[in-house]
């Protein structure tokens, strides 16, 4: 972990006897471990994970596939599942979507996949653009750290997304002129460009205002007068005291991405067909929910339970950070 | 090519990529089931027959209001020569807008699609083997101000369709068929009349004589009397040069616009037209006091109010069905009497781009592959129509035989499924056939739907499809300009003649498919002129039997369309000639 904090761990070391002298990370560590909200939720986010990165190996072993058709579980007239909940059954354990046949668990967790990858993608293009332009930001004062701010003020301004839909065609086609494949590769790496390029200033403000304090700090000012570089003072002093409000920022930003790319999906600018994905679900659900209402339920709930999940672990994450929080 | 315009309404999977604005076409999803024609529920417009002459006017179902609800939130325009969808024309056409001939307005295909006069005195005299037509107006037709509907006004109207600008995506049919030149680029010398240029040759081309107006066409039209049943509607002359005439049109109908505002909560208001001569028109019936079209009411909300049909929505209709409704309307007896299953006049096909698969085969080989049944089931199964076998729709009368394209046409017979083994071998048969494909479609949930079941489908042939979902009020904009292997879309007739959809399909209007063969270019030059009703339709039997085997389109399925009214309406039946209410005759039951 961090280097300063680091040596007073391999100060306490030195000296056992002395108990209360744990590092930062110990101590959070110690409250995670008794945070109920957190384990539970850590425990359904690596569950959710886990389905999404062995999606084809629970597919296969269901003996369902997120594409393939399956007319014989539909009504010739209308195109209805037969049987309520969608068609549910044991070879189709969630239902069946109307028209196609195609198996809704198969979908769901397939879309799971690409929601995830979409908002962890997102997530660390933050954390790297937004640490990177914070710190300079804040350490360098001056004509560097103006500009830096005008340039996040200006992105803030952006009508976010308005831009995202607007330039979704040409932005797609341009990224495919440069070399990504065509289809949904492009568009998910433009989805995660965008997401990353336009949410990035909220966290540098965050470290940039850390590190405006940071940097009046002793071992600052003494690495300074021993000479120590620049990037040196940058990466190896001042970073590593601030990954505590970097990590509960990220843990917050993941739902809201995931919530975001359904967003997206529904207006269309998210993947493209046949592949699956929570907005287009809960969009194509809308004109039968009343029928069939567990199209709406099954993507809704499992899209609340996600976001809620890394909502109430981030909490946590946050709550154990902090300092100036009681010890429990 | 009535404008498509339902997509966006998305009624049953009908859906078409078409929004609100889209021409006739609507990509579509579709497909096929090769069943039996009629489908679940009672299909009112296939049925009887026995009664085919107008109703009459029961005294004592005269006054009321009708009320329309829709999720639109405006009609297109009010103008005469801009009104392009079905619905459209037949509700104005009853209400404020008249023309020189009609549809009868009857129960039944051929009834409902018979052409009966209307301004005019009876529906036509056609002299000069084929290339003069004239009309003869009745006598006390008046505008909402009492001044009288003379031939000047219709000719003032006809000649709204050279203004290229005003006209864009209306009928412009006295374009195409008046003798007035076109230069090499094809634009008319006659620019319309707020430019002028060229009027002599417009005045040359429509003479009036009195009450009697001349039409001088360039070449044999032996329908052109059902053309003047669009666009080709009066507008008093001298007056309404621009657009802004689609805000306020002069009536010379029945109804007269009282109160016109667009959006949600929006409504169209008309209430009877005082000047009207009800001795001029013996074609409507005008029961109900007034209309009302309430505009941007969600489309479940409306269908339930509907089905409720509590207090003042008992006099309410709704123009489409949403999915989801449809097995509660349909399965529930107490709705027997109100709802209607029907054909609509649309077919429903792929266009397949002719410029970049220039090899029949490979476009065979495409059409084989696909999973048509998948495609019907989609769009709602047997409620949404059945499996195509042409563009031609059996419901356009003569004009239609089975072409045969699925049951040997291609040189065996091919399931509603598709069959991969016969594709490869068309594709191995093929000269460069590609193994990579785009399909354009205008994005809606169905299509797709609708387009990962061409990914599958194809996908067992060896054909890799990729999407190309377009916005959807920009589609058919899009894929005219530069359009992909496979465009969605879909079409309805204009007339019941299929020379308004052969020539305008594959030759010039809207040909999607980017056709252009000489051989057959020829054959349908020579099927438009032919004055033998008979013979006509032989020869565009014999067309679209080439064309679907030339595979220029896959045609998937012909659609059918479902509504509902309130308790109090009536008659209700699908009026075959627009697939819609019979607006005409309707009223509000005491």
């Amino acid at each position: 972990m961090s280097q300063v904090v680091e040596t007073e761990s391999r100060a306490s070391e030195a000296d056992p006897s002395d108990v209360k002298g744990r590092s930062l990370t110990q101590i959070a560590w110690g409250r995670l471990r008794r945070d109920k909200t957190f384990i539970v939720s850590t425990i359904i986010l690596a569950f959710f994970l886990l389905a999404a990165i062995f999606a084809p190996v629970i597919t296969g072993f269901l003996g369902v596939d997120p594409y393939s058709l399956d007319p014989d579980v539909l009504d010739p007239a209308g195109g209805k599942p037969i049987g309520p909940w969608g068609g549910a059954s044991w070879e189709h354990p969630l239902g069946v979507e109307w028209g196609t046949g195609r198996d809704i668990f198969a979908r769901l967790i397939y879309g799971l996949r690409i929601s995830l990858l979409i908002a962890f993608s997102a997530t660390i293009l933050v954390v790297i653009l937004g640490t990177l332009f914070g710190i300079i930001s804040g350490y360098a004062r001056g004509w560097v750290d103006a500009s830096i701010g005008r340039l996040m003020d200006l992105i803030l301004a952006f009508p976010f997304f308005l831009i995202i839909l607007a330039l979704s065609g040409t932005m797609t086609q341009r990224l495919t002129d440069l070399g990504v494949p065509e289809g949904n590769a492009s568009r998910i790496t433009y989805l995660i460009l965008v997401l990353g390029i336009f949410g990035w200033p909220y966290l540098a403000r965050i470290v940039r205002g850390e590190v405006l304090s940071l940097r009046e700090r002793e071992f600052v000012e003494s690495a300074v007068s021993l000479g120590a570089s620049t990037p040196r003072i940058l990466f190896r002093e001042i970073l590593p005291n601030l990954w505590a409000p970097i990590l509960v920022y990220a843990t917050l930003l993941l739902p809201v991405y995931v919530a975001t790319e359904a967003v997206l999906s529904f207006l269309g600018v998210g993947v493209l067909p046949p592949d699956p994905s929570f907005g287009a679900m809960l969009g194509a659900s809308t004109q039968y929910w009343t029928l069939v209402p567990s199209y709406l339920f099954i993507p809704g709930t499992l899209l609340v339970i996600i976001v809620v999940a890394f909502n109430l672990a981030g909490d946590s994450v946050r709550d154990a950070l902090d300092p100036k929080a009681a010890k429990r | 090519m009535l404008k498509f315009r339902k997509g966006a309404t998305l009624a049953i999977g009908v859906a078409t990529g078409a929004l609100v604005l889209a021409a006739c076409g609507g990509s579509s999803s579709d497909g096929g089931d090769s069943s039996s024609s009629s489908s679940g529920g009672d299909s009112s417009s296939s049925s009887s027959s026995s009664d085919s002459s107008a109703p009459t006017p029961d005294d004592g179902q005269a006054g009321g209001t009708l009320s329309i609800l829709t999720s639109a939130e405006q009609l297109l325009s009010l103008d005469p020569q801009v009104i392009y969808t079905g619905e459209d024309l037949a509700f104005l056409g009853a209400t404020i807008m008249r023309s020189l001939t009609a549809y009868q307005v009857a129960p039944g295909d051929t009834e409902g699609t018979t052409l009966v006069p209307d301004m005019a005195t009876d529906t036509g005299t056609v002299s000069n083997e084929g290339k003069t037509w004239s009309f003869t107006l009745r006598d006390g037709i008046t505008w909402e101000d009492g001044s009288p509907v003379t031939c000047q006004d219709v000719a003032y109207g006809t000649s709204r369709q050279f203004d290229t600008g005003l006209a864009e995506g209306g009928p412009v049919y006295g374009v195409s068929y008046l003798d007035i030149p076109v230069d090499e680029e094809g634009n008319s010398a006659y620019a319309g009349p707020a430019d002028g240029t060229g009027q002599e040759l417009f005045d040359k081309a429509v003479t009036c004589d009195g009450n009697t107006i001349t039409f001088n066409l360039n070449q044999p039209v032996p329908d052109f009397n059902y053309a003047v049943t669009l666009g080709f509607s009066a507008v008093p002359a001298g007056m309404a040069t621009g657009e802004e005439y689609a805000n306020k049109p002069m009536s010379n109908g029945p109804y007269k616009i009282a109160e016109y505002s667009k959006g949600a909560g929006g409504k169209l208001v008309l209430v009877r037209n005082e000047a009207w001569n009800k001795d001029s028109d013996p074609y409507r019936l005008a029961l109900p006091d007034s209309w009302v079209i309430d505009f941007g009411i969600e489309e479940t909300v409306g269908e339930q109010r509907v089905m409720q049909s509590s207090g003042d929505d008992a006099y309410a209709m709704v123009q489409s069905l949403t999915t989801a409704a449809l097995p509660v309307v349909f399965e529930d007896p107490q709705y027997e009497s109100r709802r209607i299953d029907a054909f609509d006049p649309y077919t429903i096909y792929a266009a397949v781009n002719a410029e970049k698969i220039p090899d029949e085969k490979c476009r065979q080989a495409i059409g084989v592959a696909l999973d048509r049944d998948a495609l019907l089931l989609n769009a709602g199964g047997t409620y949404a129509g059945e499996l195509a076998d042409g563009v031609v729709k059996p419901n356009i009368g003569i004009d239609y035989a089975p072409t045969g394209l699925w049951d040997g046409l291609l040189g065996q017979p091919v399931p509603g499924t598709g069959d991969p083994e016969f594709a490869k071998k068309l594709l191995a048969e093929g000269n460069n056939c590609p193994t990579e494909i785009t399909v354009d479609y205008g994005q809606t949930e169905d299509n797709d739907k609708a387009v990962a079941i061409w990914v599958e489908s194809l996908a067992r042939a060896g054909i890799t499809v990729k999407p190309n979902p377009i916005e959807r009020g920009q589609y058919y904009g899009v894929v005219f300009k530069d359009g992909n292997e496979i465009m969605f879309g879909g079409w309805g007739p204009d007339w019941p003649n299929a020379s308004t959809v052969i020539p305008p399909l594959f030759v010039q209007g809207w040909n999607l498919s980017k056709v252009d063969d000489k051989e057959f270019n020829k054959q349908v030059q020579a099927a438009s002129v032919e004055l033998d009703r008979e013979k006509q339709a032989t020869m565009w039997q014999e067309l679209d039997k080439i064309a679907a085997q030339k595979m220029w389109t896959v045609p998937t399925r012909f659609g059918r369309d479902q509504r509902l009214a309130g308790t109090s309406v009536g008659p209700i039946f699908s009026w075959a000639a627009y697939g819609s209410y019979p607006y005409p005759i309707m009223y509000a039951a005491q």
